[in-house]
């Protein structure tokens, strides 16, 4: 559609394919070191307690144990939002917190090491959940904090940063609302995006204050920034990228793990690799937030909004770092989806005594919506409207508007969604299938099927800035200098096409550098949506700028202006005369050209994305079986269509969809251990339980981008749990609020099973 | 402890117990104990794999048998590396990722290459598993219907999703072969 | 994983003479799926000094059918017994307990004899040494079953095993253990009559799987199995085995149940069904087979029988949803 493009919209082969189909693409635990040292971390088996004291003599006995670091031989470095985390500390927070650090020759000695290690604790009261933490005279998680609740907003996205939702007049909208809905849901289940490979780091440290870092971070000059405020501003941070085994956006905070690594190496003089175990993965690095909201929803008649009010109740875990970020962000995502002239949408962030959240693939959107879309099926089954239409209606336009994460309010610039919408609707048998609420599609002896709909969408796909360079040489090929780290959506090969376009030379002459911030210029990340659109503008910027030079410098040459310069293939001529041409040989083979390409924010654009999906109950058993999805967007214009439909069938994995259907963290209620922290009690999606996957992709130009794109890799994900909560509900006839909706849930929603313990509570 | 058992125990351990095993097809022979290059009773084929021959495209995820990430093929089987001990893979015949290739020609394996033409991955990191386990599987039983692959699929974790990707590609060498036959 | 000394048995009295050698505190490792997890994760009480390595023993992989029934050697191999022509063909319940087990790698590597033997699969009890681990539970020296207060929703729902092998009283018992039985193949074996034949004894399965808190099965410390005797079932009996799980494939059973119903014109004339994965042992639900007989097998029969089965039952605070569940997987073993 649109232009007609040589490199772009075309299927082609992803640069790293060979490596990785032979299994020589190079992770974090692949590369090799000369002397290197391996790190373990001795985790606390209590939720709450003080280090009494600490006997690291016997492990340090141990012969081929390099260090051993307790809270008392670090410095006061600390992370989180605000910063007051220390990295050990003599307070443990959660079960897996890390009480000491051991490097050894070997990992076997360092796990040795670790049993030889004691500690004497003093137990304290523990607060695992929201209820329990928000409780008058409730034990602290820090003093600094108290209620446990951690102040709101981050300085990253400026003074101002979005901490709730105000404007309008509440109260006169819920007087011209038709109907009111009201109610307390969550979406509590903090789920796991759970990337294939687990998380670590090796540093190296250089005497007095330098480090260079290996990550399994997809996001490596973002890392340098954030380390140089733990490491207290005093050290100077290299970080490398390198082949990343999924993220979902969990691995752009390392933090942890790379500070481990970093004392380590600092303490031995030696690279040391800290490379966390799946278990350690999934019950001491990042899970979804926990989000609970208590809210009241008007609408007329017509599905129109009137009027939002509540309180959004965020469970962040021990610590913070992303969760004001993602609470900034969420905000602003759930006006995009909910168009609505009056607001007050306060919220409050909790520390539990569980294992932290952190960034995650829908970033704070997903955890809202799915609390949120609840209420608002409410609404809407009072008003007997479809929800569809509602969805659709009360989806930003060109003309709306929203608050986004700096406080600021945007005016929206970007295309009608509504077309991508009622594509999806016609091509799911929208219309057909829906019945009405709490009314099944169709009815088979005891399996009930149900349908329904969820949505979302992101500003952040132009947010933060990007820069890139890319140099020229005269031999035709191009470089490009970017701090990006493959972390499996393909958009280092993206970005090739992308400058591969704008320079009309093939693919297989660009190259581009390793993520290295020592070599690439500043990069926040491939997070949020940002990849296509900001990155991606950031290397053409810089495409376009080396070509600008390239026309600065020949058109003398060849007696033109530089305007009228075309180039393909690595020759340079006049456009309409391809006879007065010259080769970017005639640069010289002693001088190469570098463009500069940079990004600014840009809030005035968001992505989305609809899902429709069907299931299957089984009220016998409760079992729910997902039957079909259909995800509708609008792309503006395919890049690799390939990579696309990956990322769109990734709305299954990463805590997705399934987060409604059987993902989640089971914490101990009465201990606080994380009960299924392996790949076998932690559920997820096999090759013979797939559902039919349908794509519905509208491109539409977007003006705003080069290639008029936008990313939408990133949202697949989000609008599917909730949809599927309706479509269970309309299944069954009964509403089911919690997630993920289990069979003893779905058993209890049909009146089959009485009490249960388990999320029974509302 | 009877004496019995120091009898049968030094039986094994005076005649220095030797593992020997192909990789990819070439032989390796360790000397069991716990010096650097010897193998430990406690490793694991995994480990030994990329830890000692150096072959890395043995990707661990899990560790627990609980992923597949891990499988290479082991007398024509696929198995999880993680959850062998080296120790026992005496006389054993095993090809990893690495060992796929035409050795003479260097040539993709139609798997890999299929993989490829249907960017069947997304971050790579089950690929080398999903690749073996359908290889053993395309050996023993070379016109599998689609669903037959779904099942000897079944226990490869890919969380990016790239399932329908990968049934794709392996559906392709399926229908290829199937063309050579005839 | 922490040291341990390994020894290739060539013979099963080679292995059974480590074993004593070794006082208990060496352990057999068979196709190995289950044990290394549990030596990596550091579950046992006590950490094994060796393992007898029984691959290397030969001749005891064999699946042999002749008139008086089936004989399975304790190494043969679950794929193996998936794939078997004869296994396919008349104990069909067996083939399919056995491909509901784990994973396509997982059955090319696991043996049945390794399946009945494995250890109970309770998350307290598995739970990883290196976060915070263990927890101590009843069978890490431990006052009480961790799941009595924690999240127990996969736990028993007829009472818990107690620590010495005093029977089983069943819905009584409070203070032991409630973990489940984890085989799938030993329902299959008990609605089947099989016997087990160990190095010590020959014993019908209903008895070889008695659970204390310390084990699921009456295994001496020293003592293998030798092979699995499965009488020729009777004529025209109808096979079933049925698997709840959140997903398939990977997990252990929510609730499993093995029938076998033989039915002359409808009417039954025998009955055997087996629970799984509701109780520390497989539970025989002699009540509902007692309801059966004689009778014409209707959906009617079929919902008394099930209401029989779990009539003993007391779920825990939150595993009421599985007494529903086994309910309707008994109702549908005998019709439809
Ligand atoms: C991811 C995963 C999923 C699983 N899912 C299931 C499932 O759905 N259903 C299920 O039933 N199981 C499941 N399992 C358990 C699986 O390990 C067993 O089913 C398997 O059959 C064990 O056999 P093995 O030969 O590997 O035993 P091993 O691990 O070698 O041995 C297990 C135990 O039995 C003992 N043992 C082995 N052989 C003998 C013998 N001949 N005599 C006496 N003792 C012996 C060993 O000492 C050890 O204690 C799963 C395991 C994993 C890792
Ligand atoms: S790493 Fe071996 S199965 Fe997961
Ligand atoms: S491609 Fe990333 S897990 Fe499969």
């Amino acid at each position: 559609m649109g232009d007609d493009y040589r490199f772009i919209g075309k299927a082609t082969q992803r640069r790293d394919a060979v490596e990785i189909v032979t299994g020589t693409a190079l992770y974090l635990d692949d590369l090799r070191f000369q002397n290197l040292l391996h790190g373990k971390v001795l985790r606390s088996p209590h939720a709450h307690a003080l280090i009494k004291k600490i006997d690291k003599s016997k492990a340090e006995a141990l012969p081929g144990v390099k260090a051993v670091l307790t809270w008392q031989d670090i410095p006061d470095w600390k992370g989180g939002t605000p910063r007051k985390l220390r990295v050990l500390d003599k307070k443990v927070r959660y079960v897996g917190d890390a009480v000491a650090l051991v490097a050894a020759s070997t990992e076997e000695i360092a796990r040795e090491a670790l049993d030889l290690i004691e500690v004497e604790y003093q137990v304290l009261p523990a607060v695992l959940d929201m209820d329990s933490a928000l409780k008058h005279g409730a034990p602290l998680i820090y003093d600094e904090f108290p209620g446990n609740i951690i102040p709101g907003g981050t300085i990253a996205f400026g003074p101002n940063c979005l901490k709730g939702v105000v404007m309008g007049d509440v109260e006169k909208g819920f007087a011209e609302a038709d109907v009111i809905a009201e109610g307390t849901f969550g979406y509590e289940n903090i789920p796991n995006a759970l990337p294939p490979e687990p998380v670590g780091a090796v540093a190296m440290w250089e005497e007095p204050n330098k480090v260079t870092l290996w990550s399994t971070s997809q996001a490596p000059y973002m890392d340098k920034g954030t380390l140089f405020h733990v490491f207290n501003r005093q050290v100077e941070i290299r970080c490398i990228g390198n082949h990343v085994g999924g993220s979902f956006g969990t691995k752009i905070m390392c933090w942890q793990v790379q500070a481990y690594a970093v004392l380590l190496s600092r303490a031995t003089g030696k690279p040391v690799k800290v490379m966390f175990t799946k278990e350690e993965h999934m019950a001491a690095f990042t899970l979804r937030i926990g989000s609970r909201i208590h809210a009241r929803v008007g609408m007329k008649k017509d599905g129109t909004l009137t009027a939002i009010h509540g309180t959004w109740y965020v469970d962040s875990g021990y610590y913070s770092f992303t969760t004001q970020a993602q609470v900034a962000v969420g905000s602003g995502e759930l006006m995009i989806m909910a168009q609505c002239p009056n607001w007050d949408l306060k919220n409050i962030i909790v520390a539990t005594n569980r294992n932290a959240s952190g960034s995650t693939r829908g970033f704070g959107g997903q955890e809202l919506k799915c609390s949120f879309i609840p209420i608002l099926s409410l609404a809407m089954e009072k008003a007997a409207l479809d929800p569809f239409e509602v969805l659709k209606k009360n989806y930003v336009k060109p003309g709306g508007g929203y608050f986004w994460r700096d406080g600021n309010w945007y005016q929206y610039r970007g295309i009608d969604y509504s077309a991508a919408m009622d594509k999806g609707a016609e091509q799911f048998g929208w219309k057909e299938k829906w019945k009405g609420w709490l009314t099944p599609t169709a009815v088979n002896g005891t399996k009930r099927l149900g349908i329904g709909v969820g949505v979302h969408g992101n500003a952040d796909v132009g947010e933060d800035s990007a820069e890139a360079y890319v140099q020229l040489d005269c031999n035709g090929t191009a470089t490009i200098f970017l701090c990006a780290a493959e972390h499996g959506t393909g958009q280092k090969s993206n970005y090739a096409k992308l400058v591969a376009e704008v320079l009309q030379i093939p693919l297989d002459r660009i190259s581009m550098t390793p993520a290295d911030s020592l070599i690439t210029p500043f990069e926040f990340g491939p997070v949020g949506s940002r990849g296509t659109y900001a990155i991606g503008s950031a290397v053409i910027n810089a495409a376009e700028d080396v070509k600008r030079r390239l026309f600065e410098f020949v058109a003398p040459k060849l007696g033109a202006e530089p305007q009228d310069l075309e180039t393909v293939d690595g020759v340079v001529f006049v456009k309409g005369y391809p006879e007065k041409s010259l080769k970017w040989r005639a640069l010289g083979y002693d001088r190469t050209l570098l463009g500069h390409g940079r990004f600014e924010p840009d809030f005035t654009v968001c992505n989305c994305m609809m899902s429709f999906v069907e299931v299957e109950v089984d009220t016998e058993t409760g079992k729910v079986t997902l039957l079909r999805v259909v995800l509708a967007t609008d792309v503006g214009q395919i890049i690799d269509p390939q990579g696309l439909e990956g990322q769109l069938n990734g709305a299954l994995g990463s805590a997705g969809i399934d987060s409604a259907i059987f993902e989640e963290t089971i914490l101990n209620h009465s201990t606080g251990h994380i009960l299924n922290a392996n790949l076998m009690d932690y559920k997820w999606r096999t090759f013979t339980e797939l559902p039919a996957m349908e794509h519905v992709v509208l491109e539409t130009p977007m003006p705003t981008h080069r290639f008029h794109a936008v990313g939408v890799g990133e949202v697949a994900t989000s609008p599917g749990p909730s949809a599927v909560l309706m479509a269970v509900s309309n299944a069954v006839g009964s509403w089911l609020h919690e997630y993920p909706v289990t069979p003893d849930r779905v058993l209890r929603a049909i009146g089959k099973v009485g009490y249960s313990a388990r999320g029974g509570k509302k | 402890m009877t004496a019995n058992k120091s009898d049968r125990v030094t039986r094994e351990t005076a005649a220095t117990r030797h593992v020997g095993f192909t990789v990819n097809g070439q032989y390796h022979e360790f000397r069991v104990g716990s010096g650097g290059i010897e193998i430990s009773p406690t490793h694991t084929l995994s480990w030994t794999l990329r830890e000692v021959l150096g072959l890395m495209g043995t990707k661990v995820s899990c560790d627990s048998g609980a992923c597949g990430s891990c499988t290479v093929i082991m007398d024509g089987k696929a198995v999880l590396s993680c959850k062998v001990l080296t120790i026992e893979c005496d006389g054993k015949t095993i090809t990893t990722i690495e060992g796929l290739r035409d050795p003479k020609t260097g040539a993709l394996d139609p798997i890999q290459q299929s993989f490829i033409d249907h960017t069947a991955f997304q971050c790579g990191y089950c690929t080398p598993g999903m690749i073996m386990t359908a290889k053993a599987f395309l050996n023993e039983n070379p016109q599998p219907t689609e669903e037959e692959i779904k099942d000897a699929l079944s226990g490869n974790f890919c969380r990016c999703i790239s399932h329908y990707q990968v049934i794709r590609a392996v559906m392709s060498v399926v229908e290829k072969e199937g063309e050579h036959g005839r | 994983m922490k040291q341990f000394e390994h020894h290739d048995a060539l013979s099963i009295e080679e292995a059974v003479a480590l074993l004593s050698d070794y006082e208990g505190k060496a352990k057999i490792i068979a196709g190995g799926t289950d044990l290394l997890g549990a030596l990596r994760d550091e579950v046992f009480l006590e950490y094994p000094e060796a393992l007898i390595n029984i691959k290397t023993i030969d001749g005891l992989d064999y699946i042999r059918s002749d008139e008086k029934g089936l004989a399975i050697g304790a190494m043969a191999g679950l794929a193996d017994i998936v794939k078997s022509p004869v296994v396919k063909k008349e104990y069909q319940m067996l083939a399919e307990a056995a491909y509901s087990v784990a994973t396509p790698q997982i059955r090319n590597m696991a043996t049945i004899g390794g399946n009945l033997a494995q250890d109970v699969r309770c998350w307290f009890y598995r739970y990883p040494r290196r976060i915070g681990g263990p927890m101590v539970c009843l069978r890490k020296g431990g006052k009480f079953c961790s799941a009595l207060a924690g999240d127990n929703r996969y736990h028993s729902i007829f009472g818990a095993a107690a620590l010495s092998d005093i029977s089983l009283d069943l819905g009584k018992v409070r203070k032991g253990c409630f973990a489940v039985g984890p085989s799938d193949i030993a329902v299959a074996l008990i609605a089947m009559d099989a016997s087990i034949v160990t190095t010590k004894r020959s014993l019908p399965a209903e008895l070889f799987f008695k659970a204390t808190a310390l084990s699921s099965t009456v295994l001496d410390s020293d003592e293998l199995v030798k092979e699995i005797e499965i009488p020729k079932l009777p004529m025209g009996a109808v096979q079933r085995y049925d698997k709840f799980t959140l997903r398939k494939p990977i997990d252990f059973a929510v609730v499993s149940v093995a029938s076998m119903l033989t039915l002359n014109n409808g009417v039954c004339e025998d009955a055997r069904i087996v629970l799984g994965a509701v109780a520390p042992e497989p539970v025989r639900a002699r009540k509902a087979e007692q309801v059966m007989k004689g009778r014409i097998v209707d959906e009617d029969v079929a919902l008394e029988a099930a209401e029989h089965a779990l009539a003993g039952s007391s779920p825990l605070r939150m595993n009421e949803y599985k007494v529903e569940i086994a309910k309707v997987l008994v109702k549908h073993a005998i019709w439809g």
